[in-house]
């Protein structure tokens, strides 16, 4: 399936540029990681509204928290590990336990950074972020649920994380409609129940085609926020199919594949099989090697979810 | 300042320190050492040098103050009691389980409080970010943090070092409470960085140094401010830990004070007599 | 030093190559700190490229890692491992990945990336050596950018107060980082005094004159306090055309259209020093 193929980061941009419009308190925080990352217009429209201060995360947190403190709605934009990983105790304390209206995003997330290592994958951010109390995390399927779910975390009291790889993603969806803590069941299905979060979910949309194909009816549901998850749609796919599969650009351990298994192991207990990046070092390498060493790419899915379903 | 506002100012910190007292007794322990020592710089601010109204808190033009280094916490709430914005009955509380004055402040608790510290070296970039905000908005807020001396070594400060100066943020104000102890011992021994103000003026601050127990010179410091315009504030107030009980002056086991019956006794003998000298 | 100079050429031509290869690279970091390493694997460090964890050598810690590039080729210049082997940076399975790793490359003492962490690494390494009496010598090059970050001055604050007087700091000040000039971004002001503030023996230099920088180091061995050389540097030394231009921090594809002149004329002078 052929789909426009869009900028994540020119949708960043452009979204809180119009929403800035619309509330004057929005303004944006940046670790040397904004003019060139699409943040550019906003700069341009807003430079009173705009601040860099360098290659500091913990400042940044801080000083966003600070901004929240005034009433200003902060947004902080930077490549995944090094918003959540390095400035950790920042976001637990400045951010969740004040509780304060910051928007975070983590960019590059995944192994967007394909080249660069372990030391610029992100992908522990869903599992550290998961661990902070009331932080809603977003992680949109598509270019379109990117500008929706955009606008919907800057219209939320409270602080939010969304994580998207900003490398050109799908434009999959029609229209930018998001609901914070809603699933989407995108496909009906019986056999098995595939639950997929971020811009690798279009792998798993593909997959499901080629499990049509060798007899297996699988329902998808995209699963954009994480928290607070859809318990709703989880235990509703459980009993109808009783196998689920979670699908992530992130570690199998922690991500939405153990949100998942929570939610089974305490409403309704079915087999979860988690398909993730093993947690490990891995070496830095072309994106789609790193993609199919890991069975994210669409025949590692379909391989997995057969090899699943005939247990 | 005329003397007897002076000595006002004395009497209302040797009042503070009453409460301080009263939240050791009321929970069996505290930190004496450090709400003792910066105790005096807090009284002079919100009785003197900081638009607040205890009436109003959160009244938009109003001066901010952010006690970075948290657990000398029972100093800001003695100070925050006895300007009135809330019940001195709270303090009784203090270290129960929900108590509205737990052992780190907590904003969404209390009137007053507007952030919640109490892992070391958040305080400045908070205040950065407080003084932006106020800034865009067009208030000439001013932002008054209290920083420890061991607090200093966490690089975050460091980062809102370089981006208070390049913002010119001339409306934010640090004391650090320099009284020469940590957990671990004299601070000089366990890690050294003195002259603490040449390493703030590396960074394109403004710098004075102050005696911190001293009410004249921490007025007269407030009295100069901004010390240069465009520059942040930087005072290094030299103070005595536990000032204002005898036994506990520079006593690193007083940081965290278990105090039996007769030394309690004797502290608030000290603040009764000296309350009574001042007013004579 | 006029070895030292060819070594910077070579490092300097190693380094495009293998980058231009792979098609991406940081290319501007990777030319400024070229003359510093010259200088530190041409004359000042001690290691034997058969047995890179010899207990007796000096350490390098490159806490700026994403300048790999730059060390790697220093390191299969004198013999660490083959030079055909640059090619393989950033290939799957590779010993050679584009931020310097520990536990890939021989010769690497110190994993990097995430900017602000290496530094404090060294100064646990000269620590250790402290500790057991050696005197091992360990330097960690910094960016400017990287200076930014709040754990750098946790390391220029604790190192003068634990007495480690085999330390070198050397800070590639190339005035840029990623998406602007630095003094615009979050000025450093003037980081010598700023470091002699902090306890240091501190000294400026131009970044580009291997004999300056020499003699710098030398200084900062005599002091007896750790060192902190300010190196004057220009991003994108040695391609003239994308020296000290905005946007030359990391280039991909088609922004290495050129290079081939480049590395030729890079030949030249090479030659001309021979």
């Amino acid at each position: 399936m052929k789909y426009e193929m869009m900028d994540a980061k020119k949708i960043i941009g452009e979204t809180t540029a119009e929403e800035a419009d619309l509330n004057p308190n929005i303004c944006v925080v940046s670790t040397d990681s904004a003019p060139r990352t699409g943040m550019g217009k906003f700069i341009e429209k807003y430079p009173n509204r705009y601040y860099e201060v360098g290659i500091m995360e913990q400042a940044a947190i801080g000083v966003s928290a600070g901004l929240a403190v005034t009433g200003k709605v902060p947004v902080f934009c930077a490549p995944a590990p090094f918003v959540t990983a390095r400035p950790f105790e920042m976001f637990k304390i400045d951010v969740g336990y004040m509780h304060q209206n910051v928007k975070v995003i983590g960019r590059n997330c995944g192994f967007n950074y394909s080249d660069l290592g372990p030391t610029h994958y992100g992908l522990e951010d869903i599992a550290l972020v998961r661990l902070i109390p009331d932080v809603v995390i977003l992680a949109p399927i598509d270019a379109s649920q990117l500008r929706g779910a955009m606008k919907a975390m800057l219209r939320y009291e409270g602080p939010v994380y969304l994580r998207i790889g900003t490398a050109p993603i799908p434009k999959i969806f029609n229209d930018d409609e998001f609901e914070i803590g809603k699933g989407i069941v995108v496909r009906e299905g019986k056999d098995v129940a595939i639950i997929t979060t971020g811009e690798i979910s279009v792998n798993v949309f593909e997959a499901a085609d080629k499990l049509a194909a060798a007899g297996i009816d699988a329902m998808v549901i995209a699963m954009p926020t994480i928290a607070p998850i859809d318990e709703e749609i989880i235990v509703k796919a459980a009993e109808l199919t009783g196998k689920i599969v979670t699908v992530e650009e992130h570690f199998e351990v922690g991500g939405l594949g153990s949100a998942v298994s929570e939610v089974c192991a305490k409403s309704f207990q079915v087999p979860v099989k988690r398909i993730g990046v093993p947690q490990t070092y891995l070496s830095s390498g072309p994106y789609e090697d790193l993609v199919d060493y890991c069975k994210l790419s669409v025949e590692g899915i379909t391989e997995t979810v057969l090899e699943f379903v005939a247990k | 300042m005329k003397v007897n506002d002076i000595n006002k100012l004395k009497a209302t910190a040797a009042k503070c320190r009453q409460n301080v007292l009263r939240m050791i007794k009321a929970n069996g322990s505290g930190h004496l050492g450090p709400a003792y020592s910066c105790i005096d710089i807090v009284t002079a601010l919100y009785f003197y040098g900081m638009n607040v109204d205890p009436q109003d808190p959160s009244k938009a033009d109003r001066d901010i103050f952010l006690l970075s280094a948290g657990h000398k916490g029972m100093a800001q709430y003695a100070v925050l009691a006895e300007a009135g914005f809330f019940d001195k009955s709270i303090l009784d509380t203090f270290g129960q389980f929900k108590s509205r004055v737990p052992g780190h402040p907590d904003m969404h608790k209390l009137p007053g409080i507007e952030a919640n510290t109490g892992s070391l070296g958040h305080g400045l970039n908070l205040a950065c970010g407080i003084a932006l905000g106020k800034r865009q908005d067009g208030y000439g807020s001013k932002v008054f943090v209290i920083t420890g001396d061991g607090e200093l070594a966490e690089g975050s400060n460091w980062e809102a070092a370089a981006i208070a100066a390049h913002y010119k943020l001339d409306n934010l104000v640090v004391f650090v409470d320099h009284n020469g102890l940590q957990i671990s011992g004299q601070t000089k021994d366990v890690m050294s960085f003195e002259p603490i103000a040449s390493h703030f003026a590396g960074f394109g601050w403004a710098t004075k140094e102050i005696r911190g127990n001293d009410m004249d010179e921490i007025v007269a410091a407030i009295d100069q401010l901004p010390f240069e315009k465009g520059k942040p504030n930087l005072i290094v107030a030299n103070t005595i830990k536990g000032c204002g009980f005898s036994k506990a002056e520079n006593q690193v086991n007083y940081h965290y004070w278990n105090p039996s019956e007769a030394d309690m006794a004797l502290a608030e003998k000290e603040l009764e007599d000296y309350l009574a000298g001042v007013q004579a | 030093m006029n070895d030292i100079k060819k070594l910077a050429l070579e490092i300097r031509i190693e380094a495009l190559k293998m980058m231009n290869h792979y098609g991406f690279g940081h290319v501007g970091g990777v030319l400024s700190v070229a003359d510093a390493i010259a200088v530190l694997y041409g004359k000042q460090m001690k290691y034997d490229p058969k047995n890179p964890k010899w207990d007796g050598r000096d350490y390098l810690v490159l806490s700026k890692g994403h300048c790999g590039p730059a060390l790697y080729s220093a390191l299969a210049i004198k013999g660490f491992f083959p030079r055909e082997e640059l090619l393989t940076m950033n290939k799957l399975g590779t010993r050679l990945p584009s931020h310097v790793d520990k536990n890939k490359t021989p010769g690497i003492d110190m994993t990097a990336g995430s900017l602000g962490q290496g530094v404090s690494c060294a100064l646990g390494i000269a620590l250790g050596l402290k500790l057991q009496k050696k005197d091992n010598m360990v330097y960690a090059i910094i960016g400017d950018g990287e200076a930014q970050e709040g754990q750098v001055w946790e390391t220029l604050m604790i190192a003068p107060n634990k007495g480690v007087k085999n330390f070198i700091v050397m800070l590639d000040n190339n005035k840029q980082q990623l998406d602007d000039f630095t003094d615009n971004i979050s000025p450093l002001r003037d980081m010598r005094q700023k470091a002699e503030d902090f306890g240091w023996f501190a000294v400026t230099v131009d970044g580009h004159d291997v004999e300056a920088i020499n003699n710098a180091i030398e200084l900062c061995k005599a002091s007896g306090k750790p060192g902190f050389i300010n190196l004057n540097t220009i991003k994108g030394k040695g391609w003239p055309a994308k020296e000290a231009i905005s946007n030359n921090h990391a280039f991909r594809g088609p922004a290495f259209a050129g290079v081939d002149e480049v590395i030729n004329n890079l030949q030249k002078e090479l030659e001309a020093l021979n």
